[in-house]
Order: C-alpha cells, then sequence, then structure tokens
C-alpha cells in the first residue's frame, strides 16, 4: 500500500515536469500515433496477400500487436527512464542518495522516474487490443481474460527482469548501453508471433530476449492457443528470471562504492 | 581539397578504431529488423502454397539480403546530430572553418561503412544460409548496380539534410524525423518489396522518394527487374536527387541566414 502511494507520487511530479513542455508533450503524442499506425499498416499490407499468418488470423495479429505495445509502454513509460537515471547515478555516484531513503532500493530504482508521453504506447496498445477483440468471432470467456492476466503479468515480470540484471551490470561496466541496444534491437520481434521466426532466433526470444514469448503468450491466451508448455517455460523461465534478477542486484549493491570512495 | 579529406579520413579511422565494438554491435541490429519482415513474409509465403506474387519464400530472402545491405551502405544519420549540434550552438566552429560542414559528414559516414562491413557480411551469409536465399543476379545487373546505389546514397544523405536543416527554424525536429522514418518504413521497400504493396500504395511509392533510396537498389541487386526496366528506375533516382539537392541549397541558404547560435 505504501508502495503503491509512493508510486502515485512519482508519477504526479513527473506529470508536472513533463507538462512544462507542452507542444514537446503534444509532438511526442504525434510521434506515437505515426509509430503505431504505420505498423499497423505494415500487418494490413501483410494480410493483404493472405488471411492467415503461420495460423494467425488478422483480429488474432492486432490483438498480439496490441498486446506488443501495452509492454512496450510499459517498458517505455517506467522503466526506461528510471533504469536510465540508475545507470547515470551509478556513474556519477549520486547513488548513494537514494540508498539512503528508506524503501526498498530495487523500488526505488527500478519505478521512480517516468516519462509521462511514452504511456502513449500503453494507451494505444491498450486500444488496438480491443479493436482486434471486438472483431474476433467467439467472446472471450472469463478464463480466457484470467490466463491473459496472468500470462501478461508474468511476462511483464520477465521482461523486468531481464532489464535489471543488464542494468545491474553497470556496477562493474561503465557502458552498459549498448547492452541494452541488444535488448531494444531484439525488441521489434516481438511484433510478430515468435513462431515464424527460425530456431535461433525463436530461442532467443523466448529465453535469453523474452520479449517475444511475453508478447505471444498473452495473445494465444486470449486466442486460444495457449499450451501448457509454453504457459509452463513461461512461469518457470519467469520465476528463475526474477529470482536470478534479484539476487543479482543485490550482489551489484554490494560492489557499489559510492560518490568519494 | 583532396588534401582535406585525406586528413580527415586519417583522423576518422584512428577514431574509428577506438570504438571496435561498439561499431560490430550497432551492425548486428541493423540486421534484426529486415529479418523480422522477412521472416513473416517467408512465413505468408509457405501459407499461400510456396509463393506470394512473383515471390517464392526463397526470394524473399534474397530481397531482404539485399535491402539489409542497401540500406547498411546508404545510412547517413548525421542530420540526426545536427539539431543537437544548431540547439547547443556547437555548429557555431564548424561553420568558421573553410570547409562545408557537410564534407565533415562526408568522411563520418563513408568511414563508418568500409570499417562495418565486414561483420555484417558474416551475418548475412547466416542469414542467407538459414533461409535458403536465392538471387538472379546477373553480372549486367551487378554493373547498374553501382550506380544505383550510389545515387541511392547521396539521395538518402541529402535527404536526410532537408529534413535536419528544419533545425534551423525549430529547436525540436524529432516529429519530422520520425514522420519522415515512418513514411519510408511503408514506402521505401522495408515492410515489403514495392511491387506487393496494394495498388494504390504502390503508385504512391513509385512518385515518392523513399522507394528510390532502398527498393530500387535492392532489386537490382537481387536481379529482380529487366535491365530496361532497372535503367528506367534509376533515371528516377537521378530526377529525385536533383531535385533534393536544388531543394537542400535552397534550404541550407535561408537557414544559415537564420540561424543565430545558441548563446551568440
Amino acid at each position: 500500500m505504501r508502495y503503491l502511494r509512493l508510486w502515485r507520487l512519482f508519477a504526479l511530479t513527473e506529470l508536472q515536469f513533463e507538462l512544462a513542455y507542452r507542444v514537446n508533450f503534444v509532438l511526442g503524442f504525434v510521434e506515437m500515433f505515426l509509430v503505431v499506425g504505420t505498423s499497423i499498416a505494415a500487418v494490413l499490407v501483410l494480410f493483404s496477400h493472405t488471411t492467415a499468418l503461420n495460423g494467425w488470423s488478422l483480429d488474432q495479429m492486432l490483438v498480439l500487436l496490441g498486446v506488443y505495445y501495452l509492454i512496450q509502454g510499459v517498458v517505455n513509460l517506467v522503466l526506461t527512464p528510471s533504469f536510465e537515471r540508475l545507470m547515470e547515478h551509478v556513474r556519477l555516484g549520486t547513488l548513494d542518495f537514494l540508498l539512503l531513503k528508506p524503501v526498498n532500493a530495487q523500488f526505488l530504482v527500478s519505478t521512480r522516474h517516468l516519462r509521462v508521453v511514452r504511456g502513449m504506447d500503453l494507451l494505444l496498445g491498450v486500444a488496438v487490443l480491443l479493436v482486434g477483440l471486438s472483431r474476433m468471432d467467439d467472446q472471450l470467456g472469463l478464463g480466457a481474460a484470467f490466463l491473459f492476466v496472468l500470462t501478461l503479468g508474468l511476462g511483464l515480470v520477465a521482461v523486468y527482469a531481464m532489464l535489471l540484471a543488464l542494468v545491474t551490470l553497470s556496477f562493474w561496466f561503465v557502458r552498459v548501453e549498448n547492452l541494452l541496444a541488444i535488448f531494444w534491437a531484439f525488441t521489434d520481434a516481438g511484433r510478430f508471433p515468435v513462431d515464424i521466426y527460425p530456431g535461433w532466433l525463436r530461442l532467443t526470444l523466448s529465453t535469453v530476449v523474452p520479449i517475444g514469448i511475453a508478447v505471444t503468450a498473452p495473445a494465444e491466451a486470449v486466442v486460444g492457443s495457449l499450451t501448457v508448455g509454453t504457459f509452463a517455460l513461461l512461469a518457470a523461465g519467469t520465476a528463475v528470471a526474477f529470482g536470478f534478477a534479484a539476487w543479482f542486484w543485490r550482489r551489484g549493491l554490494r560492489s557499489y562504492t559510492g560518490a568519494s570512495a | 581539397m583532396i588534401r582535406a579529406y585525406r586528413a580527415l579520413f586519417v583522423a576518422g579511422i584512428q577514431q574509428a578504431a577506438q570504438y571496435r565494438i561498439q561499431y560490430t554491435l550497432y551492425v548486428l541490429f541493423s540486421v534484426i529488423r529486415p529479418i523480422i519482415f522477412l521472416a513473416a513474409w517467408a512465413a505468408v509465403a509457405t501459407g499461400q502454397g510456396g509463393r506470394v506474387g512473383d515471390f517464392t519464400a526463397e526470394d524473399f530472402a534474397g530481397y531482404y539480403i539485399a535491402l539489409t545491405i542497401v540500406i547498411h551502405l546508404t545510412t547517413a544519420w548525421n542530420s540526426l546530430e545536427f539539431e543537437l549540434e544548431v540547439r547547443q550552438g556547437r555548429l557555431s566552429p564548424k561553420l568558421l572553418r573553410p570547409l562545408h560542414p557537410l564534407h565533415y559528414s562526408v568522411v563520418e559516414n563513408i568511414i563508418w561503412k568500409v570499417t562495418t562491413l565486414p561483420p555484417l557480411v558474416a551475418v548475412l551469409a547466416l542469414i542467407a544460409w538459414t533461409f535458403g536465399a536465392r538471387f538472379a543476379t546477373t553480372p549486367l545487373h551487378l554493373v547498374l548496380f553501382v550506380p544505383s546505389i550510389v545515387l541511392a546514397a547521396a539521395l538518402r544523405f541529402l535527404a536526410g539534410w532537408c529534413v535536419a536543416s528544419l533545425a534551423f527554424w525549430f529547436t525540436r525536429i524529432q516529429t519530422a524525423n520520425t514522420l519522415f522514418d515512418r513514411t519510408a518504413f511503408i514506402f521505401a521497400g522495408s515492410i515489403a518489396p514495392i511491387s506487393l504493396l496494394p495498388p494504390i500504395l504502390q503508385t504512391a511509392a513509385y512518385v515518392m522518394p523513399f522507394g528510390y533510396m532502398l527498393f530500387v537498389p535492392a532489386e537490382i541487386l537481387r536481379g529482380g527487374v529487366t535491365a530496361s526496366v532497372a535503367l528506367l528506375l534509376i533515371g528516377g533516382q537521378v530526377l529525385w536527387l536533383a531535385a533534393t539537392f536544388a531543394l537542400l541549397r535552397v534550404v541550407w541558404r535561408a537557414g544559415v541566414r537564420t540561424y543565430s547560435s545558441v548563446g551568440a
């Protein structure tokens, strides 16, 4: 509860901060519309030549794209800005100030900063998702909806764990941006169902960079093609990844030497 | 001029040698987006009984590999840095030097492409093997590819500068850049070979400059067009290059006159 209240406070201050530059804010929205709009156009072009992409119909693809932007939205809204600041703090030694605060340090560095403009990804993602859902023939059952929320949550945690582990490396290495760039490059691949990729790429997208499975599994839950195997892989992978990332973070923190040390 | 260029090249290569790993990584990333659409089209082709239009899955592989090479050889990012240079006033010392700022960009650009070509080719070979890429390239195609890629690189470079020149008037041009990138994303041949776009978009793509930056040289390199069609498309490249050059001259002159560096 206390953490939720804190997070609300973070969000409000960051919103005030961003609203000071109003034109910037509006232009950011325009850019997101362009990006999402053209992505949908690309999918429509693909489907002008086919009715199914590896078994995925157009409506199901829209659901998948919606999930993709939803996850991207969360990452861009909270995680990227916070982690960027974290790396800066480590480099400058100003992390001391955060560590002294009476809250869980991992919570603080993961959620302290927001880029409200990028929340637009999230809204557009939900919109695309709803359009896809409304065009599908059969109604979404309660069980499917529950599975969807569950897999989406698991996927988000998996992506979070990977990012946290990557960023934690900045305690030892100066230039972690390069490693993050790898993550961004692979992120792009999440816009299509993970099963269209050749073996080695599919494996990468479900394990090392879990964006592929994080996007595909919730979409499959809605569509009704989620297998027990995929679900088990996602659940186990997320648990392991989160455990590892949290441990790694504490390990990294211990070797942090601070500003004047 | 030649002496100036030689000096710039030497300095540039020394700089590039410092960041070898970073350079290699960036190249590997640039490959991922084409593979994404290659995988999607290959899936469509397989689902449609082997082909989409004139393309089989192997043709798609050939096309997207050619496209990746073309993207690499024609990349121009200097215009993105230009916004910062104007906003922070870093352009001022460059304007005082006897060389046009454009020349620094040209050198930087060429060095990057040459030094990163080997890792790119290695990755593309792996992809060609994974997807069983097929090329219909003849020696004539290769001959035609040379002028086509040079024209495309020049066109992309100058067009980028036209967009960047907006920074003289507006301090934040990122939206303009996004608009440019996303229009190119649809019409340059990234999401699909232009010949597979729906009719209206296809006409638009042949009228607009974007296809002449990527699709045209890629199709020639893959051997997807006959020599006469290739010549016609190269003619289109020449026209767009001339138009862009004229536009940039006008915009640049007007822009430098408006420029008052920050802090001056």
